[in-house]
Parts: structure tokens; C-alpha cells; sequence
């Protein structure tokens, strides 16, 4: 498994914190536990917000990282969720680690974070139900091998999470195979007759994410909605906790990348005071803000610190600099048009230059750098 | 939390023996938990005198709050004058006014304190400093002297607000302080024994004062407050065997070890004032927060009232599955889908989360989470859907409480509830309610309306008028009914009783503070105002007193506008007065002449006027005209025709004016026709500058004279040609205030002018007409126009923030 680890770019939540879950399940002892759950409530909820004490696991101390940072009551809701008669629906704005969080509790739920529908436009119902090995088909019939289970199926048959990213992206038609699957916990397969029914195992369930910005693109019917219990995952509000995020992530992103340079503190601040500021249209000292149509979520600061990152790693000094930054930050915010660049320089020319005069230091080189926005 | 006592053990700090002599049971205001295991205390201990925490100089008044047929939510309301300047600052400043409530709901412990001592006949009152001596001892700014507007007594800020508390609930995982204590107090303090509860409240109210400054207790007055109290359980002591000290958690150790010293200075008689007031839960919620007590003080008092009905375990879980339900239901009216199977799984909810987080039975926060997860579909925040706004509506509870008869209130307060009662005045209602007042057909109607105005005048928040005739802004006179909209709340008693130094009824309170406000008056129109406003509470004969001082401002006041407005108010109220057939004892039509002939001394040096009084000074000059259209005032004609005569020959004059009065000299003698044609020849073929004045001449004309053009085509003639010669840059710089003084016209009159004149240029009339406007061109420039709207407001914002 660990080979895994360090041959695939991106390894899942089970094998990522495979040494947290185990701990856990040897310290879970005494707790209650649905049935077919890896482990209990309280070893989940433990999983995800973090321990303040390590925990004991056979001669060595595990440390459960706080791997969510936010409001600790939607983790508890979710996870009471689960264990109950409805769906999970995470909704809210992209970059505020709804996938993540799936990920997460299904790696803590059901070991297993990849029994995954992807949703798009082109999602049809046999790839979240079932479809067929058309080989085996046309050779003996319709018949339990034939059939080529899809995450729903599997979700069923072993009494474990399905994950259903990007929801509301799939055409409605298709969102609505998920209902009577919810309500009666049965999934009905005609072409295998008297045979033909699958009944969902204790464990089962569903997670769907769905994006607030593609509010309307497939609407979910109200019969849907129903049968999910909703959780808006809100982006973070709170600048310092938004600058930990930053450092943990690219910490372990650098980590993974063998990247073993420093990370810069006061880069981190720049960046999540300026992600705040752009996204709430308030700066700290009261002033507007105009805010870019961009995404400006954790995870896209992440990623232009992560960038900046590479580039002083690989090209420059080692040293992460303030010009490099602001370049990045333009990819990132440009995304759309160009004139939202106007928005950034009105921000550096009005919200940063006062705070260069009145702070210097890091503000100070992060104005200077304001020449890269043109 | 035991761990952060520092070693020490907290029953050696705070003593709690129920065979000791003096028992301090320490207390949260409003916390249902806190009173329950008083109520098992009280039995155990059987106290012979049960002090309270509570300013002392309510305890004539412990027997009110304690009748049986008094109900709650009450509170005692605290008033001190400093008119013996003892808390100024600087001299020469107005006296100080303070006041502050003591609301108690019946899971208040302090009232169930109070209640126990009345039942088993055993003294019980308050220890605390009166009010005015708290005042005294706590610095400007601090304490009860904070500048809030509502200020409560029952104050829980030390528990609620420190260093401590912000890292215990970080710690602990938890929101907020008021999820803290439900968890570890509330739901769990249920499931421990009387002694267990009040040592867990000993050690974290013991740990909260520990970590609050001393210097923040000095200026709060909390270190001499809790030695007088010390002082007074020394007494008690005394006297009794064994003495029940119910008191705020924070101040135990405090009564335990006193360090203040008690001074009690010499407050000047009748400084102070305490009264019983009912009061509302919404007004108890409104105070809460860190503030005072538990927030949702419907559903503590809904968990109080379970406590008592069912197996104490079972209280949380039957409340929060009572809410769910209503919550559904309520929804359901709205047209929601909520089925009973979204119910419970809501309270499979609740309980799961309440299992998770080591809580023996689901509480309020459960309860939310519950809402929130399967109530609410699609993206939500706590404080925006529906389901949550009805949960907190309904978790806020609706309760209004009552005094019982006989019980010390203003007379004021006894007035105004009388008349309540007599008018059929709902005030039990939580919702505003309207009424419908025929004024003029129903004596009864007439005195609703009266008491009505009188306590919009006493500025209580009672009453205000939707709709109906308004004298004093003379608008909408054509109506017959006034429709009138109150609502009870507690700031309405607060008020009364603020005022009832003034007066025994609403008519003496109203007449005194009408006296007062005359007394103070320095200009025409706000006499003629007050004059006006008596009339309309049902006090002329106190206005007719007053009439004298009016004679005395009308002397005094040289501001032409205030004489103007004083002329109005007096005219309107003459008419009024007849219309009523409630002359007053005064000779107002004596007044009004004396103010008419004041306005007319003035009226020829006004010609000078600027563009933003020009208007009101039209308005007076019509006024005048129609005032001398009266049979009474027409002796008066001449002389003002004379003036008006007089103020048109005066060079120079404001285009808008001289239209003005020259349409109100034409309106008298139709001779002045030609003089006007002249006139507006003179500014239409001027110089550039009088060109961009003609349309304001014609603007006045038009506001006393719009018949003019109406009967007299040759001066449409005229103007139309006038209007022809001037060049399209001349034409659009007047067009705006052509627009306006064409605005005077009817649209019927408007489409024969445009009839007539499209004939003087042989044009089709129809060719004329705009085509209408379809929906959705309206919508394009409608949201044009919001759009230009935004951006001058950000303009300002963004002016207004560069001006900061």
C-alpha cells in the first residue's frame, strides 16, 4: 500500500490516512456503531475535526490531524445523517472542500472514498445503477456476471457510501433514478426476473455534492431534494484559520512533490487576506471591496501558493517572492475576462497601498509587485 | 474542567452545607436548570429566610411579584434622576436619567426563590445596594452604567464573556458559550444530583472570576455591591437559624470573602423610583445574549414547564420533539412539503447528535441542527430560510405577563390600562393590531382617537396612524375614518412609567408635558403645532391656556416661514375647530388675524427669496389669498392685494414668486391679464438669463393662475410664440422647469393645451401623442434606471467614505 502511496499522484483519504483510521479502529472500543460501520460517530466525527490527545495504537502514539477546518457542528449533522434514513447533499460554493469532506467520511465510514459517480452532463442512469458486459450478455443471457454494477449497485450490494460528485450537472431524468432507490432501499434489475431485486446492506448511502454556482443549470427536483438532508458548506471566515489551511495543504502537497522548502508565513497571510477581502468585499479596516466573478475560494489561494511555491523551487533562490505571487495570482483571477483584473488593481492601488504606507514590511513588497498585473 | 481548578479542591473554596447556618446557592438568571434544583434545595435545607440578589429598594414590592395572580414575565423597573449631580462628569450638564429592568420569567430562580419564601410564610428579599447606589458605586461607562438603551440587572456577563469561556469552548468543540452551558448545565446538570450541580456551578462560576480583572470588578461596582450583601447576610444571620442566599454564581466567592467597602452615600428623596411592570418574553429575549440569561426564553420556559409535568429525563426530549412538530406544521400552513416522516427523522436526528456529542437528551442546539439539516432544502444559513426564522420565532415564545390587581403601578400605568380596557385596547395581542375610527359620526370614536394621540404625543411606541385626515401636515383632509395601528410592549409600560411623574391620567401627563413643551417653544409654528396637537389629544381647554404664550411667540418670531406655518396650523385648526363644533374659550380667530397681519408685515421683503424657500413662500401667498376668501377674513382683501401689488413692482424679484403673486392679483381683478402677458414677454424675449427664468415665472403662475392659459387663447397664442423664438439651446435649458410648471395641470387639461397648440401650427394632434410604451421597453428602462440608481448611491457611499 505504500508503494501505492508514493507511485499514484493523488492517493485517496483511506490510504492518505491509513495510519489515523487504524488507530481509530483499535481505540473505537465501547462505542456505538451502525451497523456496517468501519467506525463509530464519535471515531469519525474524531477523524475528521482532529484529537487534541494522540492516541494509542499497539507501542506507537497516532496524532489524528484536524483534517477540516470550519464549523464542527455540519460535521456532527452529517455524520448523524449518515447513519439515518436520508442522503447527504453538501451544496455551496466551489473551493470549500465539499469533495473533501465526502471523501473524507466515506474513507472513515466505509474505508472505501472511490465508489464515486462523477457527474457531468453526460452521466447516464447505467453508470450510476448498473450497465452489462455485453460479451457475456449476447454469450448466456442476462445473469449476475453479465451485469457490470455501477457505484450505486456496489453501494447496495456492500453496505457501504456512494459518493455522487457534481449532482446537479447530470440531467434531472437522470438525478431521478436516485428516488425510489432512497426510499425504498431497493434496487429493481427486470432483466434478471425473480432474481432481480438487489436490497441495500446496512451501511448504505449517499453522498451528493453540488455546486451553488450551478444553481440552476439542473435544478433537483423537489422529490429529490426530500429525500437528501442538505449541508451548505460555507467558505471560511475567519483569515488566520484560512492562512493554517494554506500552510497544511501546501505543506503536504510539497511533501508529497518532495519539495522540502520552507513554507513562507507571510505569504500565506497576503494571500488569505487578500482571498478574504475579495470574496466577502470588505477589507479588515471596513473599506469596499470589488469582487471578482472568479472563484475565490481556499482551494484556488492553495493552488497560487502552491504555484509560487514551485516556481522559487524549481527556478529561483529558494526563496518565495511577492512578484512571483501576484503573477499567480492574475492566472488564477483572470479567468474569466479582463476586466477583472481592473478589480485587482483597484484593490492593490486603494486597500494594499494603505497598507504598505502603514505597515510596510511583506505589504510593502506585495504593492511593488503590483507592476506584474498589467 | 475539575483539572483546571489548579489542584485545589472547589469544596474547600465554596463551602455548600445543608446543615450550615447561611447556604449560598449560586444561580444563572433565566436558567431553568438552576431553579429546579433550588426547588429540591429548598425542600432539603427548609430555610427560615430565603436573600435574594436584587436592589433592595424593590422589596416593598416582593408581595406584587409573588401574588398568585400575578403571572409572568414581569420586571421591576429601576429609574434614578441624578439631580443632585452626583454622577456628572462636567458641569453643566443636563441631569442624568438611568434605568434598567429586572425581568423575571417563572423558571427565574431568583423568583422561584421569592415565591418559596410567600408560600411557606419565611421573610425573603433583596440584599442588594439600591439603585441609585449601584449608580453611584460603578464607574461612568461601566457596569449598569453602560450606555445601552436597555439595560438589564440581571446581568451574566462574567459568566458568559471571558478569556476562560472563549478557550473552554474551543477546547470543548463547541459554538458558543450558550451551547456550553446547556451542555454541561442545562441537559446535564438534570442528570446530577442538587449537591453535584451546585458544586459544578461553584467551580466554573469560582473559575470565570478568577479570570476576570479585578479593576474591571472595582469599576462595575461588583466589589461594593457584594460587600453590602455580605453585610446584610450577616444580619440575616443574626436573626434566623438558617438563611438561603440566592445569588448570581459569579458573586458567591465574592459574599463568601468581601474585599469592597460598603459606602452609602446620602441620595437626595425621590431620585429613586421602582416599579412592577408586566413584561413581554420578546422584550426578555431582546435583552438577552451575554447580557442577561438564556437566549430562546420561550423554550427554557417550555423545558420548565415540562420539568414539572413529566419525568425530568424526559423534559428535553418531549420539548425538542414539540418544536419539530410545530415547526412542521407551521411550515405545512406556508404550503411546504414537510411530511411527518421529515419530523422524525428530525428528532432520530436531534437524538443521534445529542448521543454524539455526550449529551444525555437533545437540547436547543440539537434542536437547530435537527431544523437546519432536514428542513431546510438546498443552501441555507441560520439566519435566512423560513424554518429557521419560524424556529426562532417559536423558541422565542409569544408569553406576555400580568400584575396582579392591586398591584403598585402609576396611576399612569392604571389610566392607561383602564382605558385599554374601555376602548376594547387588545394588549395581549403579540401582533399589531388595526383599528378603524369613523371620527366624525362616533363620540366613542372621537375619544379613541384622542387617547390615541395622546400616546404618540407621550412618545410611548403605542399607536400610529395608517391612514386618515392629518391636521398637523394638512394631508389626506377629504377622509371621514382614520385607521390606526398599536401594539403593546414592554417599552410602552417603561415609558408611562418614565412619565408618570407628570400626572395621574393620560390627559394630565399629556397636558403637563404640552405645558412643558410650550414653555420651551421658541418659535411660532412649534406653538401653533402644540396648540394643534391639543386639540387633536382632546385637551383644548389646556391649549386654550396656553394661546397667551402663543401671542407672546407670535411677537417674538421674525422668521417668515415659522409665521407662515404658525398660519396654517392656526387656520387649519380654526377650521377644525368649527368642523368639530369645539370652539375653545380663546378667541382664535382674533389669534389667527394677529398671525395673518404678522405674515403680511413680512410679505414685501421676502421678494428676495432663494430657490430652495421659494416654494413655501408661494404656498403662504396662496394661503393668505384663500384665507381672505372667507367671509371673515375678506376686510382684509384690500390690504393684501396692496401688499401683493407692492411685492410685484419690487426689483428683483424670484421669477417663481412674481408669477405667483401676479396669478393671485389676476385671480382678484382680470385686469392684471395684460400685465402678466407683458410681464412674461419680458423674461421669454430677455436677455440669455431671463430666458432660463421665464419657465420658473411661468411655474408660479401656473401653481395660483392655471385657468390663464385655460379660458384665454390668445396668451396660449402668446406663449407659443414666445416659445417659437427661442433657440432649441435656450428651449432645452428651460425644459425641465417648463416640465414642472405644466405639472399643475390635469392630463385632460394637458391634452387640450396640446390640442390647441398643435392647431397653431396646423399639426395633427394625434401625430403629437407618444406611442405607448410596451412591457418590455418599460422593464429595459426600468432597470436602466435602478442601475444609474446603484451607481449614484455608491457614488455617495464611495464620497461619503472619502469624506471619512
Amino acid at each position: 500500500m505504500i508503494d501505492m502511496k508514493e507511485q499514484i499522484l493523488r492517493p485517496q483519504a483511506e490510504q492518505r490516512y491509513r495510519d489515523e483510521l487504524e488507530a481509530l479502529r483499535l481505540w473505537d472500543t465501547g462505542n456505538k456503531k451502525p451497523q456496517n460501520w468501519n467506525l463509530s460517530p464519535k471515531a469519525v466525527r474524531l477523524f475528521i475535526l482532529g484529537s487534541q490527545q494522540p492516541i494509542r495504537c499497539g507501542e506507537q502514539e497516532i496524532s489524528i490531524r484536524k483534517k477540516y477546518f470550519g464549523n464542527d457542528a455540519l460535521i456532527e449533522r452529517c455524520i448523524i445523517t449518515l447513519a439515518g434514513n436520508r442522503g447527504l447533499m453538501l451544496v455551496g460554493e466551489p473551493g470549500t472542500a465539499k469533495t473533501m469532506l465526502s471523501e473524507l467520511l466515506c474513507a472513515a465510514i466505509s474505508g472505501c472514498s472511490t465508489n464515486t459517480v462523477q457527474g457531468t452532463a453526460g452521466t447516464t442512469e447505467d453508470m450510476i445503477k448498473y450497465s452489462w458486459n455485453y460479451a457475456l450478455l449476447l454469450a448466456n443471457g442476462p445473469s449476475r456476471e453479465a451485469l457490470v454494477p455501477s457505484p450505486l449497485y456496489v453501494g447496495m450490494e456492500r453496505g457501504i457510501l456512494t459518493r455522487f460528485e457534481e449532482i446537479t450537472r447530470t440531467p434531472a431524468e437522470v438525478q431521478d433514478s436516485l428516488i425510489s432507490v432512497l426510499s425504498d432501499k431497493v434496487l429493481n434489475i427486470p432483466e434478471l426476473g425473480d432474481e432481480g431485486l438487489l436490497f441495500a446492506r446496512p451501511g448504505f448511502n449517499v453522498i451528493g455534492t453540488a455546486n451553488t454556482r450551478d444553481k440552476g443549470v439542473n435544478e433537483m427536483s423537489s422529490a429529490l431534494k426530500r429525500r437528501f438532508n442538505f449541508e451548505t458548506v460555507q467558505p471560511v471566515n475567519d483569515v488566520a484559520l484560512e492562512k493554517k489551511i494554506i500552510l497544511n495543504e501546501v505543506g503536504a502537497l510539497a511533501e508529497s512533490a518532495g519539495i522540502t522548502q520552507p513554507l513562507d508565513e507571510e505569504a500565506a497571510e497576503l494571500l488569505a487576506t487578500t482571498y478574504h477581502e475579495l470574496r466577502t468585499g470588505v477589507s479588515r479596516e471596513g473599506r469596499r471591496v470589488e469582487t471578482p466573478a472568479a472563484v475565490m475560494s481556499t482551494a484556488e489561494a492553495i493552488s497560487v501558493y502552491y504555484q509560487t511555491l514551485m516556481s522559487a523551487w524549481y527556478y529561483g533562490d529558494g526563496q518565495m517572492d511577492e512578484q512571483t505571487l501576484v503573477e499567480n495570482l492574475v492566472g488564477a483571477v483572470a479567468k474569466e475576462s479582463h476586466e477583472e483584473m481592473e478589480k485587482i488593481r483597484s484593490y492593490f492601488s486603494t486597500i494594499v497601498c494603505n497598507r504598505a504606507q502603514r505597515e510596510g514590511g511583506a505589504w510593502s513588497r506585495y504593492y511593488k509587485a503590483r507592476n506584474r498585473l498589467n | 474542567m475539575e483539572s483546571l481548578l489548579q489542584g485545589e479542591k472547589q469544596a474547600e473554596l465554596i463551602p455548600f452545607s445543608l446543615q450550615g447556618p447561611v447556604l449560598y446557592y449560586p444561580v444563572r438568571h433565566h436558567s431553568p436548570a438552576c431553579a429546579y434544583h433550588l426547588e429540591r434545595i429548598l425542600e432539603e435545607y427548609d430555610p427560615d429566610c430565603i436573600l435574594v440578589e436584587g436592589p433592595e429598594n424593590a422589596n416593598e414590592l416582593i408581595p406584587i411579584l409573588t401574588d398568585a395572580n400575578t403571572a409572568a414575565p414581569v420586571a421591576l423597573y429601576y429609574a434614578y434622576r441624578d439631580d443632585a449631580g452626583l454622577l456628572q462628569s462636567e458641569e453643566g450638564e443636563d441631569p442624568a436619567q438611568c434605568q434598567c429592568y429586572y425581568p423575571f420569567l417563572d423558571h427565574s430562580p431568583e423568583l422561584v426563590a421569592l415565591r418559596a419564601a410567600a408560600a411557606r410564610g419565611i421573610p425573603g428579599y433583596f440584599i442588594d445596594l439600591p439603585y441609585g447606589e449601584i449608580l453611584l458605586a460603578t464607574r461612568d461607562a461601566c457596569g449598569l452604567r453602560t450606555k445601552e438603551e436597555k439595560i438589564s440587572y440581571a446581568n451574566d456577563r462574567y459568566l458568559a464573556n471571558n478569556r476562560f469561556v472563549t478557550r473552554l469552548c474551543e477546547r470543548a468543540g463547541l459554538r458558543s458559550f450558550a451551547e456550553f452551558w446547556e451542555k454541561y448545565f442545562e441537559v446535564g446538570g438534570l442528570y446530577r444530583t442538587s449537591e453535584a450541580f451546585v458544586r459544578q456551578m461553584n467551580t466554573y462560576c469560582l473559575l470565570s472570576r478568577r479570570n476576570t480583572p479585578e479593576q474591571e470588578l472595582i469599576e462595575d461596582g461588583c466589589l461594593a455591591r457584594e460587600a453590602h450583601m455580605a453585610q446584610r447576610i450577616q444580619e440575616a444571620a443574626q436573626q434566623h437559624r438558617r438563611v438561603l442566599v440566592v445569588a448570581g454564581g459569579f458573586h458567591i466567592w465574592g459574599l463568601l470573602h468581601p474585599t469592597g467597602q460598603p459606602n452609602h452615600p446620602k441620595l437626595p428623596r425621590d431620585s429613586e423610583m421602582v416599579y412592577p411592570m408586566r413584561y413581554s418574553i420578546a422584550a426578555t429575549d431582546a435583552l438577552s445574549g451575554y447580557a442577561s440569561g438564556m437566549v430562546s426564553a420561550g423554550f427554557y420556559g417550555k423545558i420548565w414547564a415540562a420539568l414539572h409535568q413529566e419525568q425530568p429525563t424526559q423534559a428535553w426530549d418531549s420539548t425538542v420533539l414539540h418544536y419539530l412538530v410545530q415547526i412542521g406544521r407551521r411550515l405545512r400552513a406556508k404550503g411546504e412539503t414537510i411530511s411527518a416522516f421529515d419530523e422524525m427523522c428530525a428528532i432520530n436526528q436531534a437524538r443521534g447528535l445529542a448521543e454524539l456529542r455526550d449529551k444525555p437528551a437533545p437540547g436547543y442546539f440539537e434542536l437547530q441542527d435537527a431544523v437546519l439539516s432536514n428542513f431546510v432544502k438546498g443552501e441555507a444559513s441560520l439566519s435566512g430560510s423560513e424554518p429557521m426564522r419560524i424556529l426562532r420565532e417559536l423558541t422565542m415564545g409569544d408569553a406576555v405577563g400580568q400584575l396582579c390587581s392591586g398591584a403598585l403601578v402609576p396611576p399612569l400605568m392604571e389610566d392607561f390600562n383602564r382605558k385599554c380596557q374601555q376602548y376594547r385596547i387588545r394588549l395581549r395581542e403579540i401582533n399589531k393590531q388595526e383599528v378603524t375610527l369613523s371620527i366624525f359620526s362616533e363620540p366613542r370614536h372621537r375619544e379613541i382617537s384622542r387617547f390615541f394621540h395622546q400616546t404618540v404625543f407621550l412618545e410611548c411606541g403605542f399607536a400610529e396612524r395608517k391612514k386618515g385626515p392629518d391636521l398637523r401636515r394638512r394631508t389626506e383632509r377629504s377622509l371621514i375614518r382614520e385607521i390606526w395601528l398599536y401594539h403593546w410592549s414592554a417599552g410602552v409600560e417603561s415609558t408611562l412609567i418614565e412619565q408618570s411623574v407628570l400626572g395621574s391620567t393620560m390627559e394630565e401627563t399629556s397636558s403637563t408635558r404640552l405645558k412643558q413643551k410650550m414653555a420651551q417653544a421658541n418659535r411660532a409654528s412649534e406653538g401653533a403645532d402644540l396648540l394643534m396637537q391639543g386639540f387633536l389629544m382632546g385637551i383644548g381647554d389646556v391649549s386654550d391656556q396656553l394661546a397667551q404664550r402663543m401671542e407672546k411667540l407670535l411677537l417674538e418670531d421674525g422668521d417668515f416661514l415659522s409665521l407662515c406655518q404658525a398660519c396654517s396650523s392656526l387656520n387649519a385648526l380654526e377650521e377644525w375647530q368649527n368642523q368639530y363644533d369645539e370652539r375653545g374659550t380663546y378667541d382664535y380667530p382674533a389669534l389667527l388675524r394677529r398671525c395673518f397681519t404678522r405674515v403680511l408685515q413680512l410679505l414685501p421683503s421676502m421678494n428676495t427669496v432663494d430657490d430652495t424657500v421659494v416654494q413655501d413662500v408661494q404656498y403662504a401667498c396662496r394661503l393668505l389669498y384663500q384665507m381672505t376668501e372667507r367671509r371673515s377674513f375678506s376686510d382684509e382683501r384690500p390690504e393684501l392685494l396692496r401688499v401683493f401689488e407692492l411685492l410685484a413692482q419690487k426689483q428683483p424679484i424670484h421669477p417663481a414668486l412674481h408669477g405667483a403673486v401676479l396669478g393671485l392679483l389676476y385671480g382678484a381683478d382680470p385686469k392684471w391679464q395684460e400685465h402678466i402677458k407683458y410681464t412674461i414677454a419680458g423674461y421669454l424675449l430677455g436677455t440669455a438669463g431671463m430666458v432660463v427664468r421665464s419657465a420658473s415665472f411661468l411655474q408660479g403662475l401656473f401653481y395660483t393662475a392655471k385657468d390663464l392659459l385655460l379660458i384665454d387663447h390668445e396668451f396660449l397664442c402668446q406663449i407659443d410664440t414666445l416659445l417659437a423664438e427661442l433657440t432649441d439651446e435656450e428651449f432645452t435649458s428651460i425644459l425641465p422647469e417648463l416640465r414642472l410648471a405644466f405639472s399643475y395641470f390635469v392630463p385632460m387639461e394637458t391634452n387640450r393645451l396640446g390640442r390647441q397648440a398643435a392647431a397653431l401650427h396646423s399639426a395633427d394632434p394625434k401625430s403629437l401623442l407618444r406611442e405607448g410604451v410596451d412591457a418590455e421597453e418599460y422593464s429595459r428602462i426600468e432597470r436602466v434606471d435602478a442601475w444609474a440608481a446603484a451607481q449614484l448611491d455608491d457614488m455617495i457611499e464611495e464620497g461619503e467614505e472619502s469624506d471619512e
